[in-house]
C-alpha cells in the first residue's frame, strides 16, 4: 500500500509492506515496513501555499494528481490522511484506488513520528524551517485576506 | 522599562524546579523565562538584567505574571510537572496575542518548537508579528477544531497545551493529539469551568472534562485548580496512549 504524506517541502510517497501490523511503537520494526518511493518538492514559496491552500481545503492540486499518476501503478492503492482529500484524488486520478482508513491513520503517524528516518540527508531541523516559512505565509494569507476583517469567533 | 523591579536594585535569578523556569528574587519574587530577544519586551511586561556570574555577561529575563498566564498560575500553584521545557516540541491550542507563548518559546529555547495556533485574526496578528522576531514559533491562523487544515505545518510534538475555553475542549484536544501527540507524551489543559457548563459546580465540570479525556487514550496524572490567580479553573494534565501497564 502507498501512503501519502503531505510535509511543508513537498508530498512524499511511501511504500508500506506489512498490512499485518499497524504497530509504530517500535521504531526498527516499523522502518523495516516503509520505504520512501518518491518525494516531490515545491519549487518555491509561492508553489508551496498553493499547495498547503489546496490541501487544507482537501483539493487535488494538479501537481499533487501529476506526482500520484507518475509514481503509483495502475489499480495501486493510495493510503492518505484525510477523506476528504481521498475523494478529491479518486476523482482527479481514476486509475488509482484511495483509502482513509483507520489503519492508515496509524501508519501516517508512524511516518509523522519518523520523518527524518525516512527521508535521506533531512533532519529535523530542515523540517521545522519548512514549516516555519510556510506557517508564516499561510498565516499572513489568512490575515490579509479575510473579508470579515474582525474576529471570526466571538464567545 | 529601564532595569524595572526598582531599577538596577540587586536582584539575583535562580533556577526554578521546572527547568527553563527561573525565580527573580528583589523586593519581590517573580516568575521570570530567559528573554530570547534581549531587549524587546512582548506585552509591555518587565526585564530584568543580570549579570552571569560565570562569564560576567549581562542575560536579560522577562516578568511572567501568573495573573495573565495560565501557564505560570500552574507553576506557581505547584504542578508536579508542567512537560514544556528545553528542547520541548509543543503544540499551543489559543495561543490568542502568544503572550504566554512567548514565553513557552523562552523555556524550549532554539532546540524545541512552539507550534501556536489561534483562530482570530486579530489575536492572529499579533502572534505572527511577535512570532517574526522568535523563530521557535510557529505561528497557525485556523481553525483547532480542524487540525487536518494545518498537517502540514506541524510535526509529532511532545505536550499540546491547550486554553481554547470551548465546550468541546476536551475532543478538540482528542483530535489534534490523534495526529500530532506522540505517544507517550502529555496533554496540559487548562479548563474554565464556566465556559463548558454554567449550570453545575466548578469540581463537577473538572470530573466530567477528565472522564472525556479518559475515553480518548489519556490517562489524568494530576489536576490543580488555579486560585488565586484565576477563579473556578483547573489544569489538567494527562498522558497520552501510555504504554505504562499491560493495557494497549
Amino acid at each position: 500500500m502507498f501512503i501519502l504524506h503531505e510535509t511543508a517541502s513537498g508530498y512524499a510517497l511511501f511504500m508500506h509492506t506489512d498490512d499485518a501490523s499497524t504497530d509504530t511503537s517500535d521504531l526498527s520494526r516499523f522502518s523495516k515496513t516503509v520505504k520512501l518511493v518518491s518525494f516531490a518538492p515545491f519549487q518555491s514559496a509561492a508553489h508551496a501555499l498553493e499547495n498547503i491552500n489546496a490541501v487544507s481545503d482537501a483539493a487535488c492540486h494538479a501537481y499533487l494528481s501529476t506526482f500520484l499518476n507518475q509514481n503509483v501503478a495502475k489499480k495501486g492503492v493510495v493510503a492518505v490522511l484525510d477523506p476528504k482529500l481521498g475523494n478529491a484524488i479518486q476523482e482527479a486520478c481514476p486509475n488509482i484506488k484511495v483509502t482513509a482508513s483507520e489503519t492508515a491513520q496509524e501508519i501516517i503517524r508512524g511516518v509523522r513520528s519518523y520523518l527524518t528516518r525516512f527521508l535521506t540527508g533531512v533532519e529535523d531541523a530542515d523540517i521545522v524551517k519548512a514549516q516555519l516559512g510556510l506557517a508564516h505565509s499561510y498565516s499572513r494569507s489568512k490575515v490579509k485576506f479575510n473579508v470579515h476583517r474582525s474576529d471570526n469567533m466571538i464567545i | 522599562g529601564r532595569g524595572g523591579m526598582g531599577g538596577g536594585a540587586k536582584v539575583m535569578v535562580e533556577p526554578h524546579r521546572h527547568s527553563g523556569v527561573f525565580i527573580a528574587r528583589g523586593k519581590e519574587d517573580s516568575l521570570v523565562t530567559k528573554n530570547m530577544v534581549t531587549g524587546v519586551s512582548v506585552y509591555g511586561e518587565k526585564r530584568i538584567a543580570v549579570d552571569d556570574p560565570a562569564t560576567g555577561e549581562k542575560v536579560e529575563y522577562r516578568v511572567w505574571n501568573p495573573f495573565r498566564s495560565k501557564v505560570a498560575a500552574a507553576i506557581l500553584g505547584g504542578v508536579d510537572n508542567i512537560f514544556i521545557g528545553p528542547g520541548t516540541k509543543l503544540l499551543y491550542l489559543g495561543a490568542a496575542s502568544g503572550t504566554t507563548v512567548s514565553h513557552c518559546s523562552d523555556i524550549v529555547g532554539p532546540e524545541g518548537v512552539v507550534y501556536a495556533v489561534e483562530f482570530s485574526h486579530r489575536s492572529g496578528r499579533d502572534l505572527i508579528e511577535m512570532a517574526k522576531k522568535r523563530p521557535n514559533i510557529v505561528p497557525i491562523i485556523e481553525d483547532a477544531r480542524h487540525p487536518l487544515r494545518y498537517r502540514m505545518l506541524v510535526g509529532m510534538v511532545d505536550t499540546v497545551f491547550a486554553d481554547v475555553a470551548q465546550p468541546d475542549q476536551a475532543r478538540i484536544v482528542a483530535l489534534n493529539s490523534q495526529y500530532f501527540l506522540k505517544q507517550g507524551g502529555h496533554c496540559v489543559i487548562s479548563i474554565k469551568a464556566n465556559c463548558i457548563d454554567s449550570t453545575v459546580p466548578a469540581a463537577h465540570v473538572f470530573a466530567k472534562e477528565i472522564k472525556k479525556l479518559q475515553e480518548e487514550k489519556f490517562k489524568p496524572l494530576e489536576q490543580l485548580t488555579l486560585e488565586p490567580y484565576e477563579r473556578d479553573h483547573a489544569v489538567v494534565v494527562a498522558v497520552y496512549r501510555s504504554t505504562g501497564g499491560a493495557k494497549k
